[in-house]
């Protein structure tokens, strides 16, 4: 119980002896290792060292104090103001009781984890205004750790890697020129000895990538372009010189099957989003998972969810890894609720789609997924100069936020919406470091907030097993985890953060902050007691039982 | 009456409108890379005052440097106004200087200060360090790294010192050394908790309020712990930092580690292309 007084305690007399004591002692704390991050999370709740709590992206905690029995006593224990507007997409992460939280505006802090005061603070200066686009908002999704150093992306597209102690910085290095529209948003996912990011800018006519650093230099490993090169596989998806300027950005954290020693990721939309002539083809690999080798960045397998996107809809929803029985075999499988209205089960050895499934009713664009794992496209869904109605909107039947999965209930948990738009192009033309989406859309008659649900996916048939209606709000809230505990908590689109059972939906304990939500939750133990945290609008706060 | 003083306020107000546009218009809407108001009497006076309440804490009254660098050498060391007006508009990116941007602070603020700093700073650069830098290099390793960092090198109990050479002056890093510098750094203070059991925590602390404190201890865990579960929380009057007098560190070797320190300059010492 009291073993960290014992760990931290040295009996030492004055100045000159605490010198002595620190010049002759050298045991410092552990610091994370591959190891750990491998193992993910552990039932003694001391760490959540990734963006989806560990490798697979679950979300899926094993903590089991906070229970349905129990929930109502959830109280807040803290509440961090960071002072710092905007919205904050970021999971904390924790480790020894200390949670390093990352804010939009390239800023971040080390938090006491049982009492919610700061440690340390670190703001790196946005460049000088002009030339910062930031697409499409200024935000960043968290931390990736490794050592003792914490790894970081910034709006003006570096990775820094920060020393855990104290918030320097270690080392800085260059993704992209911002001006040219590149920034980064993602939290990285550290794999052995790198870091792997991604950059945003979709809407600004970059050429999107995957890049590697190694965790102890900042010297770039490899680099995989999500829109291949003159020569290379795929190249000829795209018409003439789009593929220079086709977005196909990366903005959410992958996952990573240390067996396979494969990492996935979900790509971008292509650009422009709406004016699509001028990129005939397939357009890869956006819309598309992409499956790497982390050692070297090497394509081992794709699948495009959506080739040819017209309405934006990138696959940037959390990749999610299971292994399971699937039709009576054990499978390595994917996960994926897309924002095309569908949701996917790969087999994450080849790629191969084994389950394609609707998850909302208001979807025009295609009747189905076909045996060749292409969709079977309607007519009358491409954008127009005067404007066409297409289900779903462009912000999605589901979009990013983290979705969870409970290996107890075998239900995929996440945020979906009916909604439809009226999508329209126009012929704007691409500018460096301006925006370049070829056309807008705009809300359909009839679409109102009642159409936003929390469904429960039953991975072996794709149907909803159960749903929560009317959470408010949009798809672009907070993320979903599950817990050991029997619980699913969020926060829902009127601003309350919401305690559910995860094996029925029923919704036990809510706690009002008037808050928007961005962040996903995730949770910890300190001492043996377990904290809920997220991040609510621009606070930081942590829940734990009366 | 109401309505006269009213007036009055109006009247004032308009005068002072008039007496603001007139210097204003002085200044060309775009940026000047030359002081417009170079050697200008009242805007020298002007911007004593502001620079007296806005930078001297950390840059000194005599600007030779704090807490924040000296900043009488920026010309001389080939800095042109333009440059140095982008630095106080826009800040220096990880470090402690802010942006200063309008409208609280406006371009008038600005380009007075740096008229009133001009009329402080020599013509020529100070020399270099006088000592052998390598040989500092040394001096540090052996009696500085345990506590502070340059690079990925060193410990984390003292500040970082890795761009140490642009942020102090070598006046001020010199009384620091020799231990004339009274006032320990916010995050700096040297703290004790006592466990019930009588077993010590001895660190330096990070942040603290009535019911907890957060420490870095000496083997370097950030922790935050309850009062109450602690005997006692006391705070130590002395810094960390021993006093390094002639007797463990003669002159010239204190010139050594001085020309080692001015030689620290960041991982990324150069200031961003626009400041150029």
């Amino acid at each position: 119980m009291r073993r960290r007084y014992v760990r931290g305690a040295l009996v030492v007399l004055g100045a000159a002896a605490l010198m002595a004591t620190v010049a002759a002692q050298d045991v410092p704390p552990p610091l994370v290792s591959s190891q750990e991050l491998l193992d993910g999370l552990k039932a003694d709740g001391s760490r959540w060292l990734t963006f989806g709590g560990n490798y697979t992206n679950q979300r899926h905690s094993p903590l089991t104090q906070i229970t349905p029995a129990n929930v109502t006593r959830l109280v807040p224990q803290w509440v961090f103001q960071t002072d710092t507007p905007g919205r904050f997409e970021t999971t904390p992460l924790v480790r020894d009781n200390v949670l390093y939280v990352t804010g939009p505006l390239n800023v971040a802090w080390a938090i006491d984890a049982r009492t919610g005061r700061e440690i340390w603070r670190y703001k790196r200066e946005l460049p000088p205004t002009g030339g910062l686009t930031a697409c499409c908002g200024l935000v960043n999704r968290g931390f990736g750790v490794l050592g003792d150093r914490l790894f970081m992306t910034t709006l003006d597209a570096h990775l820094l890697a920060l020393d855990m102690k104290t918030g320097a910085v270690v080392w800085d290095a260059t993704l992209e020129d911002f001006s040219k529209g590149y920034a980064s948003t993602i939290a990285p996912l550290v794999v052995k000895d790198k870091v792997i990011v991604g950059v945003a800018g979709g809407e600004y006519g970059i050429r999107g990538f995957i890049d590697a650093y190694d965790a102890k230099t900042g010297k770039r490993a490899w680099r995989f372009y999500t829109i291949p090169g003159p020569g290379e596989p795929g190249h000829d998806t795209w018409a003439g010189d789009s593929w220079q300027r086709g977005g196909a950005s990366v903005w959410a954290t992958g996952a990573y099957d240390p067996d396979l020693n494969l990492v996935y990721y979900g790509i971008g939309n292509p650009g422009p989003d709406y004016h699509s002539e001028s990129r005939k083809g397939d357009n890869l690999y956006s819309d598309s998972l992409v499956a790497l080798d982390p050692d070297t960045g090497t394509l081992r397998w794709h699948y495009q969810f959506t080739p040819h996107d017209l309405h934006d809809w990138d696959a940037t929803e959390t990749p999610l890894l299971v292994d399971a029985q699937f039709r009576s075999q054990p499978r390595k499988l994917l996960l994926h609720g897309n924002r095309n209205g569908f949701f996917y089960v790969l087999d994450r050895l080849t790629g191969k789609v084994l389950l394609a499934e609707s998850f909302v009713k208001k979807l025009t664009w295609a009747s189905g997924i076909g045996p060749d794992g292409r969709p079977k496209l309607l007519p009358g869904n491409e954008p127009t100069v005067e404007g066409q109605l297409v289900c779903p909107s462009v912000s999605g039947a589901a979009n990013w936020p983290s979705n969870a999965y409970s290996p107890a209930t075998g239900l995929f948990y996440l945020f979906a919406q009916e909604s439809c738009n009226i999508y329209s192009k126009n012929d704007q033309w691409w500018e460096a470091g301006k925006s370049f989406y070829g056309g807008g859309s705009r809300r359909a008659p009839g679409d109102d907030a009642s159409g936003k649900s929390l469904k429960a996916i039953d991975i072996q048939t794709g149907r909803t097993k159960w749903e929560i209606p009317d959470i408010g709000g949009g798809i672009l809230g907070s993320g979903l985890m599950a817990t050991a505990g029997g619980l699913i908590f969020y926060g829902d689109g009127y601003g309350a953060f919401i305690a559910a059972d995860a094996t029925n939906g029923k919704l036990l304990w809510h706690f009002n902050t008037s808050q928007s939500w961005k962040g996903g939750p995730m949770t910890y133990t300190v001492d043996g007691a377990q904290y809920i945290g997220v991040a609510a609008g621009s606070t930081i706060l942590a829940f734990g039982l009366r | 009456m109401k309505w006269m003083s009213l007036a009055l306020v109006v009247l004032v107000l308009a005068a002072a409108d008039v007496l603001a546009q007139d210097v204003f218009l002085k200044i060309p809407a775009d940026r000047p890379t030359k002081n417009p108001l170079e050697g200008n009497a009242e805007a020298i006076t002007a911007g004593m005052g502001a620079y007296r309440v806005r930078c001297a804490d950390c840059h000194g009254m005599d600007a030779r440097g704090i807490r924040g660098p000296d900043i009488t050498q920026v010309w001389a060391k080939g800095r042109t106004d333009g440059a140095l007006f982008s630095t106080v508009r826009n800040g220096v990116p990880n470090t402690e200087m802010p942006a200063h941007p309008a409208p609280r602070t406006s371009d008038l603020d600005i380009w007075r200060i740096l008229a009133y700093l001009k009329t402080i700073a020599p013509a020529t650069a100070d020399g270099p360090a006088a000592g052998n830098a390598s040989a500092g290099e040394g001096l540090f390793a052996s009696n500085c790294v345990a506590c502070h960092r340059v690079g990925d090198r060193g410990g984390h109990l003292g500040p970082d010192l890795s761009r140490i050479g642009v942020a102090r002056a070598r006046a001020a890093m010199s009384r620091q050394i020799r231990g004339s510098m009274a006032d320990v750094r916010t995050g700096y203070q040297p703290v004790t908790l006592t466990t019930p059991n009588g077993q010590e925590i001895r660190g330096v602390k990070k942040n603290e309020d009535l019911f907890s404190v957060q420490v870095m201890d000496t083997r370097e865990r950030i922790q935050g712990y309850l009062r109450e579960d602690m005997k006692s929380v006391s705070d130590e009057k002395k810094s960390v930092m021993p006093v390094f007098g002639p007797d463990k560190l003669t002159d010239a070797q204190l010139d050594d580690l001085l020309a080692y320190l001015e030689s620290l300059k960041g991982t990324d010492a150069a200031p961003p292309a626009a400041n150029r």
